[in-house]
C-alpha cells in the first residue's frame, strides 16, 4: 500500500491509477541497497511506495571518489524517469537511505498501456513533464547561486 | 639648559617609538618569525591571500579551507550533503516566489561559511 499519492498519477481516476500500478513489480530494498547505477540501461521507472531514496553523483573529494547527494525522494515520488526518455540510461545512482518498498514499472508495459488508453498516457506524460521541469528549475536556481559565489570569489 | 636637554631626549625617544611602530606595521610576511609559521603550518600553507590591515576576514577564505582540510572525510561528505539540502531548499523557495533576492539569498551552510 502506498503511503502517499504518487506524483506520476495526479489527475487519474482511481480506476486508471490502479491500471498503472497493476503494471508494477514490487521490490523491497534494505538500507543502503542500490536501486540503479549511473550509466546502466534504464528499463523501468520506480515509484517509491515506502521509504526514502538518495540520488547521488560521483565527486572527487581529497583525491578520492565519493558519491555526493544530489537529490532525495520519498514515498509517492518517482525516480528513474530516464526509462522513458532517450537514450534510456540512468544519469544518477539511486540508493535506499532506509528500508524501502519500490514499485518498478517497465517502459514496455507503460507503452502498451499508453497505446491502449491514450488518455492515461497523456496524463502520465504531463505528470512526468511536471516532475522533470520542476527538477530542472531547481537545478537552474542552484547553478546560478553557485555561479554567483564563484563570481564573488573571482571578482573580490 | 637641563630643560632643553630633557626635551631633546623625549623628542628622540618619541621618534624611536614611532619608527618601531612604523616598522612593525609595514613588516612583510617573510620577516615574521619562523617559529610563528611552524606553529600554524596549515594556515600558512593555505593562505593564498597575504594578511593585511583593512582586509575584511570574509574576503580571506584561506582559514576556512584550512579548517576543511582537518575535517574527517565522512564529516566532510555529511557537510556537503547538508549544503546540497540547504541549496535545494533555497532554490525551491525561489521557485515559490521568483525574485532576485530569494535567488541570491545568503546560505547558512557551514560548508562555505
Amino acid at each position: 500500500m502506498l503511503n502517499a499519492h504518487p506524483d506520476l498519477l495526479n489527475g487519474l481516476s482511481e480506476a486508471d491509477a490502479a491500471r498503472v500500478l497493476a503494471l508494477g513489480r514490487k521490490m523491497v530494498l534494505g538500507n543502503g541497497a542500490e536501486l540503479f547505477h549511473m550509466g546502466q540501461e534504464a528499463e523501468s521507472l520506480y515509484v517509491i511506495m515506502r521509504g526514502h531514496m538518495k540520488l547521488t553523483l560521483p565527486m572527487q573529494v581529497r583525491g578520492q571518489e565519493g558519491n555526493v547527494l544530489v537529490e532525495e525522494r520519498t514515498a509517492g515520488q518517482t525516480v528513474g524517469w530516464s526509462a522513458l526518455i532517450p537514450p534510456y540510461r540512468f544519469t544518477l545512482t539511486a540508493t535506499a537511505a532506509v528500508d524501502s518498498e519500490i514499485l518498478a514499472i517497465s517502459r514496455e508495459a507503460l507503452r502498451g498501456l499508453f497505446a491502449a488508453a491514450p488518455e492515461i498516457g497523456a496524463k502520465v506524460s504531463l505528470n512526468l513533464a511536471t516532475v522533470v521541469g520542476g527538477r530542472l528549475q531547481v537545478f537552474q536556481a542552484m547553478w546560478v547561486r553557485e555561479m554567483q559565489r564563484v563570481v564573488e570569489l573571482r571578482c573580490a | 639648559m637641563e630643560m632643553l636637554l630633557m626635551g631633546a631626549v623625549l623628542a628622540l625617544f618619541g621618534i624611536a617609538v614611532s619608527c618601531m611602530a612604523f616598522g612593525a606595521a609595514t613588516r612583510s610576511e617573510e620577516e615574521e618569525p619562523v617559529a610563528a609559521k611552524q606553529a600554524q603550518p596549515e594556515l600558512a600553507k593555505a593562505a593564498s591571500v597575504p594578511a593585511r590591515f583593512f582586509v575584511e576576514p570574509a574576503a580571506v577564505p584561506a582559514p576556512a579551507v584550512a579548517v576543511a582540510a582537518r575535517v574527517p572525510m565522512e564529516a566532510l561528505l555529511l557537510q556537503i550533503e547538508n549544503h546540497v539540502r540547504l541549496e535545494q531548499a533555497a532554490a525551491e523557495s525561489f521557485m515559490a516566489a521568483p525574485d532576485a533576492v530569494r535567488l541570491h539569498s545568503r546560505t547558512i551552510s557551514p560548508f562555505i561559511n
